[in-house]
């Protein structure tokens, strides 16, 4: 009586010229993930953002992608880790990422200007202040979350980052194992981007019609680099995750 | 046996090495050292080059400048009490009782070194140590050893190399030598020269009582010098450890590479005092004097003390890179404070953190791009001051955070500097506002909150928000925070909500 294994063997043989390795699951690389704190998109990401990648957060204004972004740094800053935030439109909310748990003194904040530093005086724009600034995080190492907040700049001047920035920033945190999450209103970064959320608002929580309680946000995972994608999903997996005003802790921020 | 051991070390022509410690490329020339009030400057010291070229002391500045080739630099009393400590903290790591011997343009250090044997070896080793010591250092020197300390020096002053004199054999080491190189005055060097005594062989030999008798009792010392057999009560002295370094240029510089240049010999010379005593440098201030009599003043703080000679450099090249001097810089001060070598115990399951010297330069580069006050740690004030921080220099804290919360929180992305906007108002709630030539229809606008604050200063507020749900015509939804500025009566568009 011939064993599994040859019974298999001889399937797949046969079946060779239709399908190869009919009966055998096609390997898969586990990648590293780190949580972002929001339970239902870490069910929706299978674990969390992935670790030495790119990630994207993209989504109007008041689509959550900060509130989203401020949760994964609180995740990240609990363990004793160091991030850091370059501000590309200098909107950062100090209070807003206490709020949400982020330790601020683990977290670098880079606010560029569009006057550029004291050296030289060069006419630096704030986009290119924060590719470079980006550049030198990512190269330095040790830090495990770096967002470059695009979220106030204009797609047309956004999407004439080179792709060869792209390649090079997925490189320096492939080797520096560097979660790096750009966050915009639309994704930039093409092929070198590991994962795409995309956000949008869908509707708020208000009590007795003075209070703004909270809100609930959608959000969709628009790719997936490491994940393959079945024939069978029509449409991209989303989920909802509601985030609550900071007055709910109780406490300023 | 004598149990007194002494090596003298004397670096001749102390304030041309002086200068050119610090000017390696000047190291070929003919260099001569010019000292005095401004019109009446003289030769004082002068390099092997330039003797070389009949350059000799004493020469005029005219009759100097006449010599092709031959470069004229001023003399540096800061340079050279900074050489000095140098050449003493050398000396110092053979011995720890030093006096001082110098005379004239040459700087004498007598080293007590009875008892080193077993550490050093014998004096012929230890003098070979201590002369590459000193080379390393930028000092050409001569020593001498003996068991006589006027042997010793009077042999290192007269003498080039290494030159060791066996107990017993001082008379015979310094019977050849000028009877200059005693401290004479010019009336007995006549006198001795009258007497055609020449040598200190021929002093020695003269009878102790007629020389006393006719030159006084301070003949006996120069017949006992000359013998080698002078009595000299050691007065060590306790050199005070200051890691300064200065350098006084020929002509005002303006070019920070020029700048770079002489700085990284500073701080290679500043890195090696410290390394020799198992030291790092915790801290570097730069002190300029620009032309016109100004200071222009930097400092360099690393995380960790270090003696990376390449990453001092670069953080003082981008410290003067975002500081540059205003003028043209005179001279060059460096002065670093000294710190214990950084030790840092790691662990296996350590979260990963930037490593600190690199992240000093990163810091120093980020700060350069998008300004001094712009890249840091925002802490916050402990105020109810609506969106008020102040921001920190970064540093890796490893520990973890208290605060942990459970849910995620709504955030805010701030509009610096806030919007003036103009709203319309309905039933004293917003319905629509207008951001410049945009207009925005209130959907539901949530409010007031009211703070105010420091009434009593200048600087007091009195808002009122409201987190407003607004929509613009081509049917965008955003939420927003507006405030009203009660004390100028002017709406403000704050921040998104994001």
């Amino acid at each position: 009586m011939p064993s599994a294994a040859a019974l298999r063997l001889e399937i797949e043989r046969t079946l060779e010229h239709r399908f190869p390795a009919a009966l055998t699951p096609a390997p898969r690389t586990l990648y590293e993930v780190a949580p972002t704190g929001v339970a239902s998109v870490d069910t929706l990401l299978e674990g969390g953002l992935p670790v030495g990648a790119i990630s994207e957060v993209t989504g109007p204004e008041s689509s959550g992608r900060t509130s989203l972004t401020l949760a994964f740094l609180a995740q990240r800053t609990e363990t004793g880790q160091v991030c850091a935030w370059v501000d590309a439109g200098d909107a950062f909310d100090p209070e807003s990422a206490a709020a949400s748990g982020v330790d601020l003194k683990q977290m670098l904040w880079v606010r560029c200007c569009n006057q550029g530093g004291l050296a030289r005086g060069k006419p630096w724009t704030r986009l290119d202040q924060a590719l470079r600034a980006t550049d030198l995080l990512l190269q330095a190492g040790g830090f495990a979350a770096i967002v470059l907040d695009l979220g106030d700049m204009e797609p047309a001047h956004a999407m004439r980052i080179p792709l060869a920035t792209w390649f090079r920033f997925r490189q320096a945190a492939d080797r520096t194992r560097c979660s790096m999450v750009v966050l915009g209103k639309t994704a930039y970064a093409q092929s070198s981007t590991a994962v795409v959320l995309e956000s949008a608002p869908s509707q708020p929580e208000a009590v007795g019609g003075t209070v703004w309680r909270g809100c609930t946000f959608a959000v969709r995972r628009g790719r997936q680099r490491f994940t393959p994608q079945l024939a069978s999903a029509r449409k991209p997996p989303a989920s909802t995750w509601s985030a609550t005003a900071a007055w709910e802790a109780g406490r300023r921020a | 046996m004598s149990s007194e051991l002494y090596a003298c070390v004397r670096a001749a022509e102390f304030p041309a090495q002086a200068l050119l410690r610090l000017r390696t490329d000047l190291e070929t020339q003919p260099i001569a050292v010019l000292d005095g009030p401004a019109l009446q400057q003289t030769v004082c010291s002068l390099n092997r080059h330039a003797s070389r070229r009949g350059a000799v002391l004493g020469m005029t500045r005219l009759e100097a400048e006449g010599m092709s080739g031959l470069q004229l630099l001023p003399r540096s009393v800061e340079v050279e009490t900074a050489a000095h400590a140098v050449l003493l903290e050398c000396a110092a790591k053979f011995s720890p009782r030093i006096e001082d011997a110098s005379d004239g343009t040459g700087c004498a250090l007598v080293l007590d070194i009875a008892g080193t044997e077993r550490l050093f070896g014998p004096p012929e080793k230890l003098a070979q140590r201590l002369r590459d010591e000193m080379a390393t250092a930028g000092f050409r020197v001569s020593i001498a050893t003996s068991a006589n300390f006027h042997a010793a020096r009077i042999k290192a002053t007269a003498a080039r190399g290494i030159t060791i004199i066996p107990a017993g054999e001082e008379a015979h080491a310094l019977e050849k030598l000028p009877i200059a190189s005693l401290a004479l005055t010019e009336e007995h060097k006549e006198t001795f020269a009258l007497w055609g005594i020449r040598t200190l062989g021929e002093l020695g030999a003269l009878p102790e009582v007629e020389l006393v008798k006719r030159l006084g009792a301070a003949a006996s010392d120069w017949r006992a010098m000359a013998h080698g057999s002078a009595r000299h009560t050691f007065q060590p002295i306790e050199p005070e450890f200051a890691l300064k370094e200065f350098y006084d240029f020929e002509t005002p510089l303006e070019q920070i590479d020029s700048l770079l240049f002489i700085g990284a010999r500073l701080i290679d010379c500043l890195v090696a005092r410290a390394v020799g005593r198992a030291l790092s440098l915790a801290s570097l201030s730069v002190d300029m004097e620009l032309e016109g009599g100004q200071s222009h003043h930097l400092a360099i703080h690393p995380a960790v003390p270090t003696v990376d000679r390449k990453f001092l450099l670069k953080l003082l090249q981008l410290e003067m890179g975002a500081h540059p001097p205003l003028a043209a810089v005179v001279s060059l001060t460096l002065t670093a404070e000294a710190g214990q070598s950084s030790k840092m115990q790691l662990g296996l399951f350590a979260p990963q953190t930037p490593e600190p010297s690199r992240l000093d330069v990163t810091l120093a580069r980020l700060k350069a791009i998008v300004g001094e006050d712009r890249v840091g740690t925002p802490l916050l004030e402990d105020t109810h001051r609506p969106g008020s921080f102040q921001m920190e220099g970064f540093q890796v804290d490893a520990k973890p955070a208290a605060q942990k919360v459970e849910c995620p929180r709504m955030a805010l992305r701030r509009v610096r500097p806030p919007h003036p906007i103009q709203v319309a108002l309905h039933a004293m709630k917003p319905v629509a506002f207008r951001d410049g030539d945009s207009r925005f229809e209130i959907a539901a606008a949530y409010g007031p909150w009211r703070t105010s604050g420091c009434w009593w200063s200048q600087d007091g507020w009195d808002t009122e928000e409201w987190d407003a749900l607004a929509a613009s015509r081509n049917g965008e939804a955003f939420g927003c925070l507006l405030v009203l500025d009660r004390l100028r009566n002017e709406w403000r568009l704050e921040a998104f909500y994001d």
